[in-house]
């Protein structure tokens, strides 16, 4: 398979957006595959997130959460310019709870897609990939502007690593 | 029935509930679910309907360049809310168990205040199907809606 040159510049930069910003860091989300139409990540149990106190299951809108980032981020890399790609919908089925303390894994692939739309399949699943916790369909919209500025979020972080490199937070955060 | 405090779970859930049912405070019923915390949401009663919010946090934005509420959060808050919706108005002993959930993106989440309503448009034996409408400004301009099924 020929080196591809985007996916190469886009893996580390959409691995940071969806790993180390807003709610997927507050998840603790990792991403272990990027590659096109194709997005494998890890969620480790958290026990913040239980919605049912009484048997300590996670709560569905974790799962929502986890295969909504796994599609639109799959969704993202067939891009030929990665761009943010707007979820129209997103349908879930849930068949059986997820078990406490163990990771779930999700797998989201994108089987097709048109001028306008791209369509995607998502599965989490925890021990047995043949016995899934849930399964959903994700209909992405293909829009030309609001791209994601990965390149700008990149350096931000790298100027918070380097010691004479300390920004403002205001400036940090300038991005329209 | 007796109250047996320490070791019967079920028993202090229901006990919980219809306390909170009596002292008309669905927060009570929401902050029970460690998720809700997790998210921020809270929820009261306005005109005789229960209303859930979600006030902005950094730890709900999905998109940081525009900055955009997070489609999971919305989408979680909205199955928590019809979660919270069955649990305080229904006759119900357990938690019910999701089986299926549609969510429909009209409008991006701006980072605001988002509020909802739920309908339980049908209440079965074992079945209940509820509907959510997710909005930020103007309850006639959704940002969302979703349906879902519950098994009780």
């Amino acid at each position: 398979m020929a080196f591809d040159m985007t996916m190469a510049l886009f893996r580390p930069a959409l691995k940071y957006a969806m790993e180390k910003n807003g709610h997927g860091k507050t998840l603790g989300l990792k991403m272990t595959e990027i590659n096109r139409g194709e997005i494998n990540l890890v969620f480790p149990y958290n026990e913040e997130v239980v919605g049912n106190p009484l048997t300590g299951v996670v709560h569905g809108g974790v799962i929502v959460s986890l295969l909504d980032t796994a599609c639109g981020s799959a969704a993202m890399t067939v891009l030929n310019t990665p761009a943010v790609a707007p979820t129209m919908d997103l349908r879930l089925d849930y068949m059986h709870p997820a078990e406490p303390h163990k990771p779930i894994y999700v797998e989201a692939k994108v089987y097709r897609q048109t001028s306008n739309v791209i369509f995607c399949r998502g599965l989490a699943w925890q021990e047995d990939k043949e016995n899934p916790i849930a399964h959903c369909v994700a209909n992405f919209m293909k829009v030309d502007s609001k791209s994601i500025n990965f390149s700008a979020i990149a350096v931000t972080q790298l100027r918070r690593l380097m010691p004479w490199g300390q920004r403002s937070s205001s400036e940090q955060e300038s991005g329209k | 029935m007796s109250a047996h405090q320490d070791n019967h779970p079920l028993e202090d859930w229901q006990a919980s509930v219809t306390a909170a049912r009596l002292e008309k405070c669905p927060q009570s019923v929401i902050e029970m679910i460690p998720y809700a915390s997790f998210i921020g949401a809270q929820a009261k009663i306005e005109n005789d309907q229960l209303l859930y919010w979600l006030d902005k946090r950094p730890s709900n934005i999905g998109n940081p360049s525009l900055p955009a509420l997070h489609g999971g959060v919305i989408g979680g808050f909205l199955e928590l809310a019809a979660a919270v919706e069955i649990i305080y108005n229904l006759d119900i002993t357990a938690v019910p168990k999701v089986v299926d959930f549609s969510l429909d993106y009209l409008r991006a989440g701006r980072y605001k205040t988002v509020y909802a309503k739920c309908n339980v448009l049908r209440q079965g034996k074992k079945l209940v199907n509820v509907t959510a409408i997710a909005w930020q400004d103007d309850e006639n301009t959704p940002i969302a809606t979703a349906r879902c099924h519950f098994l009780i």
